[in-house]
């Protein structure tokens, strides 16, 4: 993966866990009638040249890696603006063709830079996109349909986004804090990463290492409210319940939660609703958020590559960022480092606009 | 066994409701706004005249989708249905409207109804308050018009038990249609047919019209035999 912190998994794992953050001062395009003038964003991104942001993140992403990727791999992109940076720079070029913001256009340059005969699907769900690609994957596996999937999440910060979220007052003014008494709103980021999933047999037919398993997934909707979570938090603990169930889990099972925690006021609150609504006791959660923002799309599949990460070495994430835990993160959300008990599985949950919730078991 | 249950299309200028071979010309009598008036939905919609245009006729096509697998609805009982959209461009349209009034405002302001339009999933989440739909949402796209994309996602998911019932839908500039797929629907959901029927309906790239024309034409063989 690529995040704020660089290239690869390391730079992300080992800057959280030193509490360092990546938001800083937004110098990409003038932000003074913002919310605020922070965001994360990657070193060495052009903004408005000939390429987008998402496929300089996927070239940088993909050097080295083409060639481990299964010709047979079903390609699938999670995003929820792709190359929206494009259609941006010729809004303000005075162009009028705006065919290249069409998907197949970008499914295209996708599958070329991952090496995949599979002309690909994107699947967008707001800031779930990243867990639902994951879902369909593992479900087209889980029927038969493919033996191997290839799950490629991307966003980038751009003017167009960056406005929308400063104009809903969104945006807190420096940095976010997830889960803190006093958090005021997320900060954006920008990330891209890719898993393959393969079926068991295939990956030991390979001689594949196995990093992580997808053990099962909830999708709900709220069907309450465009941008707001749900003041009961109905929709999320359906997807919670749907998770642990098509995981055959139980309550016990789960050793840490790698929460959405995007930092907004209504977002956390809604997340430690619905965990103190399924869980009897309490057990370690964080966000990452306060180190590399809301990478929206693609966050998701970023979380669940630092929850296999922390499953492997069995220690869990600080929430970068935190000062003091709201009351209802108290005994949940912590600034330091914990262990994971031997055997235990991970929960990785996401939510976004139009109440798109989704919750994904990690073993 | 998983059945398709209803199927409600929308133009411009006129709508259907297949399994109940019922199909109005509407242009004569009122404008697609004015739909919103005239008994398409079971109660008054929340906003709906702010609505951008590809949400309108998602909705238009959903409740009369509903309207013929009989599927009630109302604003107190939310249901375990899930809702998958599919088009070519996404919210192309609603992105160029949102950044181009920006631009226009010398990119100081933006305004937030607009923007809120400008994901693929916002027709469907809209969907969703209204009808009650709490199963799982998402945009999926091929980059084409695929309507068997739609279906086999519909089908994994009841396969997995993921939810018990999905609508799946496409939509153009000018038309959508949406189908009710259940999972084991009993004897007061009559069905047109399984899965694997309705992917090789739709597997020839047509219109969404014809494609509609298709499914009626389907039920009206059945029925004779």
């Amino acid at each position: 993966m690529i995040t704020p912190y660089g290239n690869g998994i390391d730079a992300c794992w080992e800057n959280i866990f030193a509490g360092r953050t990546a938001i800083s001062k937004l110098n990409r395009f003038d932000t003074s009638a913002f919310q605020s003038e922070y965001a994360a964003t990657i070193e060495g991104l052009e903004y408005h040249r000939k390429d987008s942001l998402v496929v300089q993140m996927l070239i940088a992403l993909f050097g080295k890696s083409k060639g481990s990727i299964p010709a047979d791999a079903k390609l699938i992109v999670a995003t929820t603006k792709g190359e929206i940076d494009l259609m941006e720079k010729k809004i303000l070029t005075g162009q009028n063709d705006i065919s290249e913001n069409y998907h197949a256009v970008f499914l295209k340059k996708v599958s070329s830079i991952a090496g995949t005969k599979d002309k690909g699907t994107i699947i967008s769900a707001a800031c779930s996109s990243a867990a639902a690609a994951i879902a369909r994957a593992a479900a087209m596996i889980k029927c038969g349909k493919t033996e191997c999937a290839l799950v490629i999440a991307c966003d980038s910060v751009s003017e167009f986004v960056y406005s929308g979220f400063s104009s809903l007052m969104a945006l807190d003014k420096f940095t976010a804090m997830p889960f803190d008494k006093n958090r005021s709103g997320l900060s954006l980021g920008e990330a891209a990463a890719f898993v393959l999933l393969m079926s068991e047999s295939r990956a030991s037919k390979e001689n594949r290492e196995i990093i992580g398993e997808v053990l099962g997934w909830g999708l709900s909707d709220d069907a309450s409210h465009m941008t707001g979570p749900s003041r009961s938090s109905e929709g999320l603990i359906l997807a919670l319940r749907n998770a642990l169930s098509s995981a055959c889990a139980v309550e016990e099972d789960i050793g840490f939660i790698s929460a959405h925690g995007t930092g907004t006021v209504y977002n956390d609150a809604m997340e430690m609703r619905a965990f103190n609504s399924v869980f009897k006791d309490r057990k370690p959660a964080y966000s990452i958020k306060g180190g590399i923002g809301h990478t929206m799309g693609a966050a998701g599949l970023v979380e669940m590559i630092i929850a296999m990460r922390a499953l492997r070495e069995g220690k869990i994430p600080p929430t970068v960022n935190l000062k003091e835990a709201d009351t209802d993160a108290e005994g949940w959300i912590s600034t330091r480092e914990r262990s994971i008990p031997k055997n235990k599985i991970a929960l990785v949950t996401n939510a976004g606009f139009g109440g798109i919730n989704a919750a994904v078991v990690l073993g | 066994m998983i059945a398709l249950c209803g199927i409600g299309w929308i133009n411009k200028e006129e709508y259907m409701c297949v399994m109940k071979g019922l199909r109005v010309r509407y242009k004569d009598a009122t404008s697609f706004d004015g739909l919103s008036k005239k008994g398409i939905f079971s109660y008054p919609f929340k906003n709906f005249g702010r609505f951008d245009p590809v949400s309108k006729m998602v909705c238009y096509s959903v409740a009369l989708a509903l309207k013929d697998a009989d599927e009630s609805y109302s604003p107190d009982i939310k249901k375990d249905m899930g809702i998958i959209g599919t088009n070519t461009d996404g919210s192309l349209q609603s992105d160029i409207d949102y950044f181009k009034d920006y631009v226009d405002c010398g990119r100081k302001l933006s305004r937030g109804n607009l923007f809120i339009y400008t994901l693929p999933t916002s027709p469907l989440a809209e969907a969703a308050i209204h009808f009650g739909l709490q199963g799982p949402l998402l945009y999926i796209t091929s980059g084409c018009l695929d309507v068997p994309l739609i279906i086999r996602t519909a089908e994994e998911m009841m396969l997995l038990n993921e939810t018990q019932s999905v609508l799946a839908g496409v939509n153009s500039k000018d038309e959508a249609v949406y189908f009710v797929f259940k999972k084991e629907p009993g004897s007061e959901s009559p069905a047109l047919c399984n899965v694997p029927e309705a992917v090789s309906v739709t597997e020839k790239g047509t219109s969404l019209q014809e494609t509609a024309e298709k499914f009626l034409m389907l039920k009206k063989r059945k029925c004779l035999q």
